[in-house]
């Protein structure tokens, strides 16, 4: 009994302080999402008008080119990359060349630079270098690749490469570190045995290496994908959605609706649809990550 | 990539050596060379774009200071400094908790906390700011710092855990039979024991919130409470951008999250980190 009581106490303010920053927003988000609440009448509140929002915003041509650069630029091309990159830099500084000349450990460190970054940071980086007359088109117009200097962060054929690169720049090193340390568990016997049986490097690395990987590389690709997807830093600082709106994703949307447009009503039915897809994942994340870190840590 | 297999590299030949060192080399110059470059920057004038001077100069960082940047260090400072604290001492309490008893939910609130390390946090702006503006604390300390306090506590509680199972349950139990009560337990026998692993939470936490931007950005718009991050991107304007305070200021942000940061990465297993990059 006198456990009871002890259990409650040291638990309920970190879950009251949870419940009131995630799970009551959560449902009046909900609520004001079938309402046409505007930040400039917010004391006398917005009228219900049901689906409206919903309705307008699947209508709009606007939200299909939001939805593709949320899906395939933000997420599925900086996740595929970041796993490449991280799983490329982990391999290179896993071999026995790189040991011996001692370059591991200072790559190691020289990883910790950009993941230490902070992302408010690494944009201000990227954007000094991808200027008109930064080091990158320095760079580009010395080598001879281009004649003219780029606008990378305003040309439309540049700008989601580049928001792309800042996102890796970024965030590499923290995959390349995690598959670091997983390739450091493959036993030793298993590339033995794989070079008895005259394995080529390609099969050693396709039936040994990635396996082994296999769990990690999952995991990091899921978490990826969150961050990813609900990101709103790399865009917003980058360009603020723009040129136009030519880069705007669900996050900068969001933003744009409640906090520029002043429709907190119609901004609020994004954020549900954001919270729908984040669902979804989220029943991934539930099988592949949370069960087990629940069962690794309690 | 070619084969990883470290034996395959007991005697590489010369040409892979070059393709290794070339890749080497080039990942180097990438992950490093742009920081670097803006720290230089930081005390060139002009940032070093448009002018071949070669001339190192503390002028940048003077012009900021004088421009009222050292208001947003202290506005930051004091939300971040106040959110942590609290924050760590709630999910000591929660994770002490989580590790030492069974009760109903346990296993259900513990997922509801790793959830929170993946929530999207942009769907919390409006109801927040909808709640902050009827409560009053929309550009106010307090409305950051509950903020802040609720930003850090899944990801501090979840890695609280992780270190407080590893202290047996068997000390808190000879403390209680010699008459100590679980309080003092807490204080006088878990804290000593894991000062490190609150220390790196506590810091982790910190850094955090002194990298926020989104939450910050909604809720803070008077100038005097602004903190870091958005004094930082005020030198960003629509058709001119001051690149030798931008860079002086990006020095002075992130130089106490290197400084912070080095000494806990070894603690902070990536995998643990992972849930918490936002």
């Amino acid at each position: 009994m006198r456990d009871r009581l002890f259990i409650t106490t040291m638990l309920l303010p970190s879950m009251v302080l949870l419940v009131l920053f995630y799970g009551y927003p959560i449902f009046d988000n909900l609520r004001i999402s079938f309402t046409d609440l505007s930040l400039l009448g917010m004391k006398k509140g917005g009228n219900w008008v049901g689906l409206a929002n919903y309705r307008e915003l699947f209508h709009s041509g606007e939200f299909n080119h939001i939805l593709f650069n949320t899906f395939i630029w933000l997420t599925a091309t900086s996740v595929v990359l970041r796993l490449l990159f991280g799983l490329g830099i982990a391999l290179l500084l896993n071999t026995r060349a790189m040991r011996v000349l001692r370059l591991a450990a200072v790559s190691r460190f020289a990883l910790l630079i950009p993941w230490a970054t902070p992302p408010i940071v690494a944009v201000v980086i990227w954007r000094f270098l991808l200027e008109r007359n930064g080091f990158v088109n320095d760079a580009l117009i010395g080598l001879g690749l281009i004649s003219q200097p780029i606008a990378f962060l305003a040309d439309i054929r540049t700008v989601w490469p580049s928001i792309v690169l800042i996102m890796l720049w970024n965030t590499v090193p923290l995959i390349a570190l995690s598959l670091l340390s997983s390739l450091q568990t493959v036993p030793e016997e298993y590339y033995e045995a794989a070079e008895l049986d005259g394995a080529t490097s390609w099969q050693t690395f396709r039936f040994v290496t990635l396996p082994f990987l296999m769990p990690a590389i999952l995991v990091l690709g899921l978490m990826s994908v969150f961050w990813s997807f609900n990101n709103f830093v790399y865009v917003w600082l980058a360009t603020g959605a723009g040129p136009g709106t030519f880069t705007n994703v669900l996050a900068t949307e969001v933003y744009l609706k409640a906090f520029v447009d002043f429709r907190l009503g119609y901004s609020s039915a994004i954020g549900m649809v954001m919270a729908v897809v984040m669902g979804a994942f989220g029943i991934l994340y539930l099988r592949l990550v949370a069960q087990r870190q629940l069962e690794e840590t309690l | 990539m070619a084969a990883t297999g470290s034996r395959h590299w007991r005697d590489p030949g010369a040409w892979r050596l070059i393709v290794i060192l070339l890749f080497a080399v080039v990942t180097l110059f990438v992950l490093v060379y742009p920081a670097i470059y803006v720290l230089v920057g930081s005390f060139r004038p002009g940032g070093g774009l448009l002018s071949s001077t070669e001339t190192l100069t503390f002028r940048n960082y003077l012009r900021i200071f004088q421009a009222g940047f050292g208001r947003f260090i202290f506005n930051s400072l004091v939300i971040c400094v106040v959110a942590t604290v609290v924050s760590t001492a709630l999910s000591i309490m929660a994770a002490y908790a989580f590790s030492r008893f069974e009760f109903r939910f346990k296993r259900t609130l513990f997922m509801a906390i790793l959830f929170g390390q993946v929530f999207p946090w942009i769907v919390l702006i409006n109801p927040l700011f909808v709640a902050f503006a009827t409560l009053n604390l929309i550009n106010s300390y307090v409305g950051m710092i509950l903020t802040y306090t609720a930003f850090t506590i899944p990801f501090s509680v979840y890695m609280l855990v992780g270190y407080l199972v590893t202290v047996p349950k068997s000390l808190d139990e000879a403390a209680i039979i010699d008459g100590a009560s679980r309080w003092q337990v807490i204080w006088m026998i878990i804290c000593p024991v894991m000062l490190p692993g609150f220390v790196a939470t506590a810091t982790y936490a910190f850094l955090l919130c002194w990298t926020e931007y989104l939450f910050a950005l909604a809720f803070l718009t008077q100038t005097e409470l602004k903190t870091l991050p958005l004094g930082l991107y005020q030198y960003f304007g629509d058709d001119y951008v001051d690149w030798g305070a931008v860079m002086a200021a990006s020095v002075v942000t992130t130089l106490p999250v290197f400084l912070l940061f080095l000494p806990i990465q070894g603690r902070i297993s990536p995998g643990r980190v992972a849930g918490a990059v936002k």
